[in-house]
Parts: structure tokens; C-alpha cells; sequence
């Protein structure tokens, strides 16, 4: 069940997404509606975040091209927001939360220019919405992983972009912190911001997002939850690992071949 | 004596370039290494360090004479190929990072001494100052060579001040920095360039076997005294440009002496000061903050042994002896007897003739301890299931450290209880 729309915010044709060569996603076809707070769920290892990854740039495609805005990732830079993972950076670095928030800020300010007295306005301004303007001067590594969390979500608050892709927000967050969260994506979603949410809890998905993407290597559904948040897609997301589909993978590493017979030349929109 | 004032008045020209030279090069280093430091590339500026040594003295062999430009040309050649090399070994092939650093060290390095050894052999080693090259030599530091390295130096630091957010911002979180559109490659090729110069520069005071503790150093010592980057990186290149003034001084009282090991030691001096003094991260700190803890855990168990005791008789005032605090709980006898004087000192305990007993506020704290104690163990029973006959130790320890905001939420979730698991009743006033 994969649902297709008009005016997508995203688009990916057929994306194939390799890491040392063994592909972790294969032929993605998915386009996503504005203004929905949308779920990525899937067993570990499914390629979740390879997904947005992917798209945000940071991994080299095999094959296949990804269109935001009906437009290249490079175009619309400014209009789109990426959350990395809380553990993918070292948060025993010297900075309080309020240089972090600050950061959300560069992307306007272009190379070379200080963040401007507006800029801290934004920052605080992002740091008060999370609940965390209590904290601004606090050094990071004092913070809690909840707080943490928090501080990113800022960052993302405080570039002011009409996309969101965020990983995992919610990976060992308290309770408090889930809930605030969900809040604040809930509200930018309403005020027709887009989100789009990689997330493990199945519990919770159906209480959270409009719109549901299933991933296991490849794309099993994707929709309105009601439509896409079923048993039977949820058995063919999560049960039996189509264990063909990962050998072939590995003999593609083990033998150093190449993903697509010219893999040079990546499919490009006409 | 006579020497240290004529070398720190300045009055003879020469120490004045020596010693801006050691200041700039030192410093200039200290601040690119920073950003080494923080994106925790210590073992690639030592790589680079090593690597510049082959490109010095091929400069020197095809020019003929020590020239700074072209050696600067040279070592800047070696040091970025030998990145490079580190780049497509580790990226291309089964080696992991810290073996291609190790492999393309030792091989640069080897070529390097191999080279110098011939030219040393040659004869005219001692006038092109390239005997110096391994330990550095600060006073070497006039003339051409000065305005050359100076020019660097200055090149170097105003690179930093320029992109000093978007260094910071790479160095924190590179995939962030990528998604917003900051061109990534680039200004890791910039930071890379700017390491590899300032090891250009450093090998002239420090020496090529020394310089990556130029690079680091600085910023690792730095990194204990702060928690804000600006800070850190002017402390850094204090700390750096300290160890450099060192250096030229050495160099000119001694000048045979190289100066490379005198500035190393400087400021590894430095760094192990930081290490043990700096507040928050020292291990002095540390220590201090473990003693307190412990003191207190002793202090709040002799408060609740004693209320323990007025519990069962119900008497909270009454004078007790050491003896009778011992039937209570096992203390080490030094520990209770300056727990107990420690605690008269601060009023929560009376003491007449060896007899202790409880101040008004030494009934309350002690009787603090005990709620928790017991409110913990309930909670521990009824939320987590634990066996009421296994909680009493967990309680032990949470008693001490349990907030006046925990405790309220406790109160609030346990709805106020008034016994614990083992029907012992729950003070509250």
C-alpha cells in the first residue's frame, strides 16, 4: 500500500542507497504530502536513517534522484531542517545549549558573518519553546540526555524551515521530554510545517503521525496511518527478514561489484 | 640573574625578533590546534608533523642554501601528500585510520632523517641551520626566516578569527553542518592546510619530533580551565605563546641546547597543572568532591543512628555515649569521632562530658535521613516489585542524595505514607 500525491514536498525515484557497497535501501519510490507529521518506522537496520540521510545529502546515492520542494536538495537548503541522532555528536564539547541553538542560525547567516543580536532573539526564543530557557547558559555535557534532545530540537526550531526530518528525537528521552516534544511537532505541523519523524515505538504511532512510512530495506507501505498502520503491513514490515534479499547484498560487498552496471552515472530527472 | 634581566628587557634587537618569532609561532600553532584538538585529530597533526621533515631538506638539496620560502614550499609539499596518502590508504583499502597515521609516519619520517643524514654528511649541515630541524632551535628565529614565519603566523590566526564559527560548527556536528549548506570539504581543507602551515612554521622553534605537542597541548590543557570555545582558544595560545617565551629564553642563555624538549616541557608542565588544579575536571577537584560526599553519607548516618535511638525510646534529647551510637550502626571509631566534632561545629549536635545529643536542627536533619530512607524503600516495593527484605541497602545509599524536589514528588507519589515496608513509621514532622 504505497500512496502517492500531487505537489509533493519530497519525492525519491527509485533511490537505492548503498554503505560499502552492500545496498541498505533498494528502489525507494515515495512522494509525501505538506503539512503532515509523518512517522518512519521499521525493524533495526531497516535503513531509517539511512533514508533521510540520504536524502539530507549525506550519503551518496547508488541510483535514483530526490526532489524537495520539486527542486534539487541545493536549492532549497534554507527551507529544510535536519536533527541528527542525540549520540552522533560528542556532547563534551565546550558550548552551552544557547551556542548550540545558535547554530540553527548559520545557515542564514551565511560564511564568515557573527550571529546578530536578532539571531540570539530566535535562539532564545527556539530554547523557550522546548522549555529549556532556564538552560540557555548551561554547558552542554550538564545537560540530561531529555535536555539534550531538547536543545536540538531548538536548533531545528531556530532555522525556521518549512521541512523537518528528524532521527530518532525521541531515542532515550523521559517521558516529560516525549510528551513536550510531540507537542511542539504537533503544533508546527498544524501551522503547515512538514515533519518527518524516524521512530521506533510502534505503540505510539498511531497517536502521533498522519502519515506512516514502512521500511525494511525496501518501502512496504506508505500513506494515512488508518490506511498504512496495518497488521498485515506491519507482519510484512517486521516478521521473517528477507534473507535472500540481505545475502544478495553481501556477496555485492564481498565481491566489490558495483551497484549499477554504470554506477558512475547515477539516474538524474530529466 | 644578570642574563634573565637582559633577555626580558628587550633591549638587544635581536632577542626582540627571537622572541616575537617564538610568541607568533607558538601561539599561531596553539590556535589551529584547537580545532585539531576538539575534532580529536591529535595523531594526524603528529603524522603531518613528521612528514614535513622529508620536504625540508629536499628543498634544501635542490636549492643548495636554506632559503624560508622555498623550505616552507617543501615542507608544506611533504606535510599535505602525506595526508592525502593517510586519506586514500584508510578510505580505499582494509586499513583502519590509526595503522595508515602510523605507516605513512614512520615511512615520511624515515625518508626525512635518511635525506638529512646526506646532506649532514655533505658537510654544510651547521650553516644551513638544518641541524636544528629535529629539536628546533628558537634563536634561529631572524632575519628573512622571522618575516617569512611571521607572515604565516598572521595568515594563520586571522583564518581562525574569519571562520572561527564555521570551525567550531565542524568540529561539533559535521552532518548538521552539511545540511545547512556549509561547503564541508572545503573548510576541512582549509582547517588542513592551516595544521599542516602551522606545523610549517612551529618545526622552527619546536622541531619536527616535537610539534604535534605544539598542535595539542595547548588546547588539551586549555580544555580543563573552561567550557566556552573563545575562552579555550585564547587560553590555548596563552599557554602556547608561555612555553614559547621559555623556549627563546633557553635558547639564549644556552645556545647549544635545543629548545624543542625546554618548550615541550613548559608546557606539558602546564597541562599537568591543569590536570590536577583546574576546577570542575581536576582530579584535585574530583578528590575534594568525593571526600565531601563521603563526609556527608558519615554525618547523616550518625544523625539518623542518634534519632534512630530517641525513636526507640522516645526520647530525642537524651545525652547518648560513642557506645550507644555503636549499637546502632558499625562505624569506623575515627571516622564517627570527627563526624561527631565536625557536626557539633555546625550546630546540629550538644556535647557534655562524652555525652552527644541532638540540637534542634540535628533532630530534623537526622529525621530527614530517616523518611527517605523509608519513603525510598516503599517506593522501591511498590514500584519496582523489589522484595521488602532486599531494599534496605539501595535505601542506604539514595538516602543521601535524594533532592528537596525528589522528596516532594516522592511524598506526592506515594501519597504520603505514614509506614515503610517493615511497618517502621514514616516522620514527618
Amino acid at each position: 500500500m504505497i500512496k502517492h500525491v500531487d505537489n509533493p514536498v519530497l519525492e525519491v525515484h527509485d533511490l537505492t542507497v548503498s554503505y560499502d557497497r552492500k545496498p541498505v535501501l533498494w528502489d525507494i519510490d515515495l512522494t509525501l504530502p505538506a503539512g503532515k507529521l509523518i512517522g518512519i518506522v521499521g525493524p533495526n537496520g531497516a535503513g531509517k536513517s539511512t533514508l533521510i540521510k540520504s536524502v539530507m545529502g549525506l550519503t551518496p546515492n547508488s541510483s535514483g534522484y530526490v526532489k524537495l520542494f520539486d527542486k534539487d536538495l541545493k536549492q532549497v537548503r534554507d527551507r529544510i531542517s535536519y536533527v541528527p541522532q542525540r549520540e552522533s555528536v560528542d556532547w563534551d564539547f565546550p558550548a552551552s545549549a544557547l551556542d548550540v541553538v545558535l547554530m540553527g542560525r548559520y545557515g542564514k547567516l551565511g560564511l564568515f558573518k557573527r550571529p546578530r543580536k536578532a539571531d540570539r532573539d530566535i535562539a532564545l526564543d527556539s530554547l523557550q519553546k522546548v522549555g529549556m530557557d532556564a538552560y540557555a547558559g548551561r554547558q552542554i555535557s550538564q545537560l540530561s540526555g531529555g535536555q539534550q534532545q531538547r536543545v536540538f530540537l531548538a536548533r531545528a526550531l531556530a532555522q525556521q524551515a518549512d521541512l523537518y526530518f528528524m532521527d530518532e528525537p525521541f531515542a532515550g528521552v523521559d517521558a516529560a521530554t516525549e510528551k513536550a516534544i510531540i507537542e511542539i511537532l504537533r503544533e508546527m505541523s498544524a501551522k503547515g510545517n512538514t515533519v518527518i519523524v524516524v521512530h521506533h515505538d510502534l505503540q505510539s504511532v498511531t497517536q502521533y503521525f498522519d502519515w506512516v512510512i514502512l521500511l525494511n530495506m525496501r518501502l512496504v507501505g506508505s500513506g494515512p496511518t488508518s490506511e498504512v498502520f496495518t497488521t498485515e503491513l506491519l507482519q510484512e514490515t517486521y516478521g521473517g527478514k528477507l534473507t535472500l534479499l540481505s545475502d544478495v547484498g553481501d556477496l555485492i560487498r564481498r565481491e566489490r561489484f558495483p551497484n549499477r552496471e554504470q554506477f558512475d552515472k547515477a539516474q538524474k530527472p530529466k | 640573574m644578570d642574563t634573565f634581566f637582559e633577555f626580558f628587557s628587550f633591549a638587544d634587537p635581536n632577542i626582540r625578533y627571537v622572541v616575537i618569532g617564538s610568541l607568533l609561532l607558538t601561539a599561531s600553532s596553539a590556535i589551529v590546534g584547537s580545532f585539531t584538538f576538539l575534532k580529536k585529530k591529535a595523531l594526524v597533526g603528529d603524522a603531518v608533523a613528521h612528514s614535513v621533515l622529508p620536504g625540508v631538506c629536499l628543498s634544501f638539496i635542490l636549492y643548495g642554501e636554506k632559503n624560508p620560502i622555498i623550505l616552507i614550499f617543501g615542507a608544506f609539499a611533504t606535510g599535505w601528500l602525506s595526508l592525502i596518502l593517510i586519506d586514500i590508504i584508510s578510505s580505499h583499502s582494509k586499513v583502519k585510520e590509526d595503522t595508515a597515521i602510523g605507516l605513512i609516519l614512520s615511512v615520511f619520517f624515515g625518508i626525512g632523517i635518511f635525506m638529512l643524514t646526506i646532506i649532514q654528511k655533505s658537510g654544510n649541515a651547521a650553516q644551513t641551520g638544518l641541524d636544528q630541524i629535529l629539536f628546533g632551535k628558537a634563536a634561529s628565529l631572524v632575519g628573512n626566516d622571522l618575516i617569512a614565519f611571521a607572515v604565516i603566523a598572521a595568515i594563520l590566526i586571522l583564518s581562525v578569527w574569519f571562520f572561527f564559527k564555521e570551525f567550531t560548527l565542524l568540529a561539533f556536528d559535521e552532518d548538521f553542518a552539511s545540511t545547512i549548506g556549509l561547503p564541508v570539504r572545503a573548510i576541512e581543507l582549509l582547517l588542513t592546510t592551516l595544521t599542516v602551515l602551522a606545523v610549517v612554521i612551529g618545526i622552527q622553534a619546536v622541531g619536527v619530533v616535537l610539534m604535534a605537542a605544539m598542535l595539542i597541548t595547548p588546547a588539551a590543557a586549555a580544555r580543563f580551565w573552561t567550557e566556552k570555545i573563545s575562552t579555550m582558544v585564547w587560553l590555548a595560545a596563552i599557554f602556547g605563546a608561555f612555553s614559547g617565551l621559555t623556549g627563546a629564553y633557553i635558547s639564549y642563555i644556552a645556545p647549544s641546547m635545543p629548545t624543542g624538549p625546554w618548550i615541550v616541557v613548559v608546557i606539558s608542565t602546564i597541562a599537568f597543572i591543569s590536570f590536577f588544579m583546574a576546577p570542575k575536571r581536576g582530579i584535585l577537584y574530583r578528590m575534594n568532591n568525593q571526600r565531601k560526599i563521603r563526609r556527608q553519607i558519615n554525618d547523616e548516618n550518625i544523625l539518623k543512628a542518634l534519632y534512630q535511638l530517641g525513636e526507640e525510646e522516645k526520647n530525642f534529647y537524651e545525652k547518648r555515649t560513642i557506645e550507644e551510637i555503636l549499637t546502632k550502626r558499625k562505624f569506623d571509631p575515627a571516622s564517627l569521632k570527627t563526624g561527631l566534632r565536625r557536626l557539633k561545629r555546625e550546630g546540629y549536635l550538644g556535647n557534655e562530658s562524652g555525652h552527644w545529643s541532638f540540637t534542634k536542627a540535628g533532630k530534623h536533619k537526622g529525621q530527614r535521613t530517616v523518611k527517605l530512607h523509608r519513603l525510598w524503600e516503599l517506593y522501591l516495593t511498590q514500584y519496582l516489585r523489589i522484595a521488602p527484605d532486599h531494599v534496605h541497602d539501595d535505601a542506604d545509599t539514595i538516602e543521601h542524595i535524594l533532592t528537596p524536589e525528589l522528596e516532594t514528588r516522592l511524598e506526592k507519589l506515594l501519597d504520603y505514607p505514614t509506614v515503610d515496608p517493615h511497618q517502621s513509621e514514616i516522620p514527618y514532622q
